[in-house]
């Protein structure tokens, strides 16, 4: 999925949030959101940037969602991952 | 194309008539997508819904008159739309003013005589349980286990009569304790009502409902699925209950209580025709299979259509008593169904499916490819 | 030994180990429950063979406690599951396949690698079905009720993908209404319409058996003249609807929070975001179906709203990024490291990655070449960043898609390794090579080998750029004091935030206090009335009204506008701009409206039903005509609210006066989502609808019938064949929604950008839904489209989510791909002056040049290909970097 959207906040997302939890081992944080899908995906980026800390919580192996299971999205038709 | 306003009065009457579900409809076309008519002509039950929404129903056409209330698009139907209610609603109207086109002549003697001897077969009332002459067959008393309603087919029909001597065989076989009403037993009224004829269904129903409670019916078994139908699902309507079993369920009913015991070796590939009533309308389709694969050698293969899918045999609606020109007839295409399935036997459980069957059996000349068969009469045949 | 893939709908098969799909985030295996050891307890070879130790199948589901001050629930949707029913053939016929299996086969990831080839013989299929509303729209068991408003232009996407792959492909839709009712469908719909052997059949249909021999598919269908047909097709592809998740359920019981009757959550449409229970909010499609775009929005709306409810704790548990020092490398020798990417099998199943490595390291100024299958996976980028600093690269050249997605992502890469992120240069071997030439793949090879070439020769004459940091007024701009203007300014302020709020009329409220319920039951008055109130309490926010705006000046952080209020001039500095102007109604020109007085639009009606006007409820006869001005050639587009308004109407009419006849003439209804349920009440309340084609519109004529004066309308139905004619009293148009008549000028102010039909267009309808492409100015209501309501609400959080993102920093950085005009060589030619399209020039006539704002400056270039005397140079892509590149070829 959106590499488009997210790489750098969700990568950084994911290092930063939840590496330094698990280093630090505190489970303290401002949100927590439940489902890694688009919507879930967007709302923790505008979070984060926002200046608070977020759990993605995503039962799945990956986040992205049935997004990333489409090809390409309409109504432009460009690729979706 | 014509300018018409829509007709408020035939509208209102239609919805009097009990169709104001034509509401509900939204033109997807799927009713017609699947109606068996299709197969054979031209016919729209979108297009009498929606010509029955503006009034502008042709009360005097045959199509009003064609749906065989087969199930099929009701079942299917993204709307609700109770195509078979608006059927009925138009007939009824049609009734109302008495006007029928010549294919639906012969529903009219059907329902003269019903109203003299109760049964559509111009058949003597007396005579109802002739066919049980010399087999061991007692009218019912309150102290037996349950009533065996014949109904007309069977107690007139020369060929049904097999299916209901084949029925008083096996229950007599198993030992169970039913009786039957004879004279006082009338025609269930279901297809009656489906040709619009409301009092004449009422005058049958009420009849019958006041023969069970003074002979303290509790438990009735019946042959037909139009019987089984109308007395499980219409006859609530007057306010009664009773315990309802079709025989191909009371047979493995039988079977798996201990009480019937199958012998011998039916070496044959038999299909089964799931009747519309039984089928799409009750969803029984379980234990006429279940029964038929208790039967030791019988191999059991389906036709193209099967189940809830299954096609109809054009007799349901009143249409038994209809002319269908020959090459519009559904039960021919279900039997070249039973003949690609490499079955010999095409087994069902309707009186109205055999009727149809059995003829067009003569009519395709299919007397060596395939037998037509209830399916209490291959059970019989195992005892 | 393997397994169907869950990814791939199970089409193609995977391992119990398996990476879920190849761009997954995180980018691990993982081991799925079709796992024999996980299962029988059986198996144990994959610990052994793992060299890092990986496995441990003593692993138990670890439970951890978080403790948060609010929640979102974002949990999406599951595609309904065509085999619960019988009929749709699901599972029992090869060829039939839903549309989410298609999605996968049309994809480049998929199981086929992008080739759409039937289950059955692996052949590609020519002649495609799609059937449409499977599971949707649909009152029978098993099926859901609402519609689901994304499947037909998925659906049009799908057909359309599939004429580019196979042009020869025959692509028929069978459906009962197509549903473009938002922004650029309408459009997206012709195009697919128009495709040669594309056929949209209005009839649902029915399958009716597979031919065991060919495998394929028989379908049958109903026409209006020719009667029902069948048809043979190669593949059948079920357009899915929308299903709640399962899991909504357990949701919903440990949350706390009440599901719809659907299943969905059960929203107040004055805040459809919000919950029953306080802190824990709602975004995406457990709203109910939606599609991208809104599931964005409204995603950028919750969290907007948990600002407001946690602002007083922003900052203190997030933690900043921190980069490495810039590592200066201007004096050293360029020392290039190079990565190919395989893109899965994107690139690589067409250009041979090994041999561009090779040849990669045998170009100048290359000191390392290696490849990767995803170089924008966590890990790869991590691998870059560690070999940069290992071998001492001071430029990186990433052979892989195109720069437009993925630029940020390495520019961060090459940050973390201690460089200036423009020594980064992205050659673009997939679109411009692999997806390009997927049949000439010696020669893909090659033209990847000549892109890699020039790439490395443009890099090693990159220099550092500087992007710099801007501070950030945290005042924020709002135009517009309608529902939408008003939700966001007061969103933008409970978050700390100084709002001013600008409205033009007298009064706030906008076209809303015309309206006054919505399908969804809100009060929409009282709803106003309590937002008024609230923007008058609230301290942060300063409502100018009578006002226009006069001139807009400055950049993201840091506008000044200058607005006219009530006979004064006042100007404001502020961080950011929300354009919420709204739409206004068409005034109809057609079927005798302002001639006859009992002719209304939509929305006159619902005010002459408001105030009680006995012409309208006593009226006997009432025709609405839907489509009035929108979905013609001067307006190519629908104005989405109508079909709800009209629903809306006539449910409240057969209210106040059961007796009266209502028809509803339409061309397809409209009633996306939860309103199919209102749609199907209104039918229920025996009101009609009969449909016209634009090609035969209905005919409207004044007449006298009995002495009175009637509106005759006379409009063909399609499955009668005949055409009716109906005597109305009382005439109701769907008036298009059009652009409010200040949106050209507001947008030219703002440097606003417009979409064809005059709206405000958003930087990127997925990604950036409410924002300009002009950085720090955002946009909210019908203004950007027609919408509902509570699609308004939804949009307007969005907004104030997103200007927070902004307005919560101090500073913002600007990119350093700039351009710069030498203002000792410009001769004050001005020719690049009216070329910028972001207004970043201006004329300095004091020193007779031209200076670019480097703020305002996108880096389009124009300026630079345009100057004369070449003077004007944009940062990073000067002349000798461009020669040097082209030089390479
Ligand atoms: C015909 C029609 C029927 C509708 N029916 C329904 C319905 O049944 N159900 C439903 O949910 N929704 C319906 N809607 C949609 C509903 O109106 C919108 O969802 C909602 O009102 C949008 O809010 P808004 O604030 O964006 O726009 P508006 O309410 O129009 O507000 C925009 C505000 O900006 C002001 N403004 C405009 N230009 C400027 C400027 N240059 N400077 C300053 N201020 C400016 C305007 O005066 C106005 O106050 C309908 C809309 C229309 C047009
Ligand atoms: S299936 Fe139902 S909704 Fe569709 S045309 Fe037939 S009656 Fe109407
Ligand atoms: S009930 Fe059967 S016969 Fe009647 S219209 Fe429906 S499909 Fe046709
Ligand atoms: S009408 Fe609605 S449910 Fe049907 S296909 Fe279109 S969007 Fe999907
Ligand atoms: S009436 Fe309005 S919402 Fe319905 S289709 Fe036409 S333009 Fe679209
Ligand atoms: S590069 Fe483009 S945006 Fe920048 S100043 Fe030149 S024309 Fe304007």
């Amino acid at each position: 999925m959106g590499n488009d959207v997210l790489p750098k906040e969700v990568v950084q997302q994911f290092s930063d949030t939840l590496i330094s939890n698990i280093a630090e081992n505190k489970n303290f944080g401002d949100v927590m959101v439940v489902g890694g899908g688009v919507s879930g995906i967007q709302a923790s980026l505008d979070l984060a940037t926002a200046g608070f800390k977020v759990y993605m919580v995503e039962k799945g192996p990956s986040i992205g969602g049935h997004m990333a299971q489409l090809d390409k999205t309409f109504p432009t038709n460009d690729c979706s991952m | 194309m014509e300018t018409i306003a829509p007709f408020i009065e035939v509208i209102d009457e239609i919805k009097e008539a009990g169709g104001e579900v034509f509401k509900m409809c939204f033109q997807c076309g799927l009713c017609d997508a699947v109606c068996p008519w299709n197969k054979v002509r031209n016919f729209s039950m979108r297009k009498l819904i929606r010509e029955a929404a503006f009034g502008l129903t042709e009360i005097e056409g045959e199509d009003i008159w064609r749906c065989t209330t087969c199930g099929t698009c009701p079942d299917q139907c993204p709307r609700g739309v109770k195509q078979i209610d608006i059927s009925v609603a138009l007939r009824r109207v049609a009734t109302e003013y008495e006007v029928f086109p010549a294919s639906v002549k012969s529903a009219r003697t059907a329902r003269a005589s019903l109203i003299s001897e109760g049964n559509p077969l111009q058949g003597d009332r007396k005579k109802r349980s002739d066919w049980a002459k010399g087999l061991s067959v007692k009218p019912f008393t309150e102290d037996m286990e349950a009533l065996y309603f014949v109904g007309c087919y069977l107690s007139y029909d020369p060929r049904m009569k097999k299916v209901a001597t084949a029925t008083a065989n096996i229950l007599n076989k198993a030992g169970v304790q039913f009786g039957i009403l004879g004279d006082k037993e009338s025609c269930c009224g279901e297809s009656i009502r489906k040709t619009g004829s409301e009092e004449v269904f009422k005058n049958l129903a009420k009849q019958n409902i006041k023969t069970f409670i003074d002979a303290g019916v509790k438990k009735i078994i019946v042959s037909s699925p139009h019987c089984f139908h109308t007395f499980k699902n219409e006859y609530p309507e007057f306010m009664v209950n009773f315990e309802v079993i079709h025989m191909s369920q009371y047979v493995l009913e039988l079977i798996n209580d201990g009480r019937l015991e199958l012998t011998g070796d039916y070496k044959e590939k038999v299909t089964f025709h799931d009747p519309c009533y039984l089928g799409r309308h009750n969803n029984v389709y379980d234990e006429p299979r279940d029964l038929l694969n208790k039967v030791s050698g019988l191999e059991l293969v389906e036709m193209e259509n099967f189940r809830s899918n299954s096609l109809c045999c054009g007799g349901g609606g009143g249409r038994i008593w209809m002319d269908t020109p020959q090459k519009e007839r559904f039960s021919d295409i279900r039997l070249e169904q039973a003949k690609e399935a490499g079955a010999k036997v095409l087994a069902t459980s309707c009186p109205y499916c055999i009727t149809n069957f059995e003829e067009s059996r003569l009519n395709l000349e299919y007397e060596d490819i395939l037998e037509v068969k209830d399916i209490t009469e291959i059970i019989s045949e195992m005892l | 030994m393997e397994y169907p893939d869950k990814f791939n709908q199970g089409i193609s098969q995977n391992k119990a180990v398996h990476v879920y799909f190849s761009q997954a985030i995180p980018l691990v295996s993982y081991i799925d429950d079709s796992c024999l050891r996980l299962k029988e307890d059986k198996c144990d070879i994959c610990s052994g063979v793992c060299k890092t130790g990986a496995i441990d199948f003593r692993q138990t589901p670890l439970k951890t406690d978080i403790n948060v001050g609010a929640i979102i629930l974002s949990s999406g949707i599951t595609p309904f599951d065509p085999s619960v029913k019988e009929e749709y053939g699901y599972t029992k016929i090869d060829n039939v396949v839903t549309s989410m299996d298609y999605e996968r086969l049309l994809s480049s990831t998929g199981p086929f690698e992008g080739e759409v080839k039937r289950i059955s013989d692996k052949t590609n299929p020519k002649k495609i079905a799609w059937i449409q509303c499977v599971g949707s729209r649909r009152v029978t068991k098993g099926d859901n009720s609402y519609c689901s408003g994304v499947c037909c232009t998925y659906t049009q996407k799908q057909v359309i993908l599939t004429k580019t792959h196979y042009e020869d492909a025959e692509c028929t839709i069978f459906h009962n209404d197509i549903r473009s009712f938002g922004k650029d469908f309408e459009r997206f719909f012709q195009r697919a319409e128009q495709l040669p052997g594309v056929e949209f059949i209005r009839s649902y249909a029915s399958i009716e058996r597979e031919i065991p021999e060919s495998g394929n598919v028989i379908v049958r269908y109903a026409t209006a003249d020719d009667g029902v047909k069948r048809e043979e097709f190669d593949m059948v592809v079920l357009s899915v609807g929308l299903n709640p998740p399962e899991a909504y359920k357990e949701i919903s019981q440990k949350f706390g929070i009440e599901l719809n009757s659907h299943g969905f959550s059960k929203s107040d449409s004055s805040n459809p975001i919000k919950t029953n229970r306080p802190g824990i909010f709602v975004s995406g499609a457990f709203q109910g179906p939606t599609d991208i775009p809104e599931s964005v929005f409204s995603a950028s709306g919750a969290s907007s709203q948990i600002g407001e409810l946690l602002d007083y704790r922003r900052g203190k548990l997030a933690k900043e990024r921190v980069y490495p020092v810039e590592r200066d490398v201007t004096g050293e020798e360029p020392k290039i490291g190079v990565f190919v990417c395989h893109c899965g099998a994107n690139i690589s199943s067409v250009v041979n990655v090994p041999s561009t490595v090779e040849y990669a390291l045998t170009l100048p100024n290359v000191v390392y070449a290696t490849e990767q299958i995803f170089s924008c996976a966590t890990n790869s980028a991590r691998e870059i960043t560690d070999l940069a600093i290992e071998k001492g690269f001071n430029r990186v050249v990433i052979a892989a898609c195109s720069p437009r997605t993925l630029e940020p992502l390495f520019q961060d890469t090459l940050r973390e390794a201690g460089l200036n992120q423009y020594y980064l240069d992205m050659a673009n071997i997939r679109e411009h090579c692999s997806w390009v030439h997927a049949k000439q793949k010696d020669e893909a090879t090659k033209k990847a080998h000549d892109i890699v070439r020039m790439s490395v020769a443009r890099a090693s004459r990159l220099e550092p750029l500087q992007e710099f940091d801007l501070s950030v007024n945290k005042t924020a701009l709002v135009v517009g004091g309608g529902v939408a203007g008003m939700t966001c300014a007061l969103s933008i302020a409970k978050q700390g935030h100084e709002v001013q709020l600008v409205e033009k009329a007298k009064d706030l409220g906008g076209m809303s206090r015309r309206l006054h319920t919505t399908l969804e039951g809100l009060d929409v008055q009282a709803h106003l009335d309590n937002l008024i109130q609230m923007v008058y309490q609230n301290p942060r926010i300063h409502v100018s009204h009578e006002s226009t705006i006069k001139h807009v000046d400055g950049y993201i952080g840091n506008f000044t506008t200058t607005i006219e209020t009530e006979g004064r001039t006042k100007e404001i500095k502020h961080g950011a701009s929300v354009l919420a102007i709204g739409a206004q109604e068409y005034k109809p020109s057609e079927y005798l409206y302002g001639t006859n007085e009992s002719v209304f639009t939509h929305m006159e009606l619902g005010e002459e039903i408001a105030r009680e006007n006995d012409v309208v409820l006593d009226a006997e006869v009432l025709v609405m005509i839907q489509c009035v001005g929108s979905r013609n050639e001067e307006r190519n587009y629908c104005s989405r609210v109508c079909c709800g308004h009209a629903v809306k109407n006539a449910i409240k009419l057969k209210k106040l006066n059961p007796e009266m006849r209502i028809y509803v003439l339409f061309r397809d209804v409209r009633t996306y989502g939860f309103r199919e349920d209102s749609y199907r009440e209104a039918m229920e309340m025996g009101v009609q609808f009969i449909r016209y084609t634009p090609e035969d519109p209905p005919v409207v004529e004044e007449t006298k019938e009995g002495g009175k004066v009637v509106i005759r309308v006379i409009v063909s139905d399609p499955i009668l064949g005949q055409r009716l004619e109906l005597d109305a009293d009382v005439l109701s148009l769907a008036a298009a929604v059009i652009p409010a008549s200040t949106t050209p000028e507001i947008a030219r102010m703002f440097k606003a950008a417009l979409s064809v039909d005059e709206f405000f267009k958003e930087a990127h309808v997925k990604l950036k839904p409410v924002e300009f492409a002009t950085d720090g100015v955002f946009l909210c209501g019908t203004a950007h489209y027609p919408k509902h309501i509570p699609e308004t609400i939804n949009q307007s959080y969005g907004a104030a989510g997103r200007a927070l993102t902004l307005l919560s920093q101090d500073t913002v950085t600007t990119s350093g791909t700039v351009a710069r005009i030498n203002y000792k060589t410009c001769v004050g030619c001005q020719t690049c002056l009216p070329l910028c399209p972001y207004g970043a020039i201006s004329y300095n006539s004091k020193k007779k040049v031209c200076v670019v704002n480097q703020i305002l400056c996108k880096g389009c270039g124009n300026c630079a290909s345009a100057c004369p005397c070449h003077c004007a140079n944009l940062l990073g892509y000067k002349p000798e970097q461009i020669l040097t590149q082209i030089g390479a070829i």
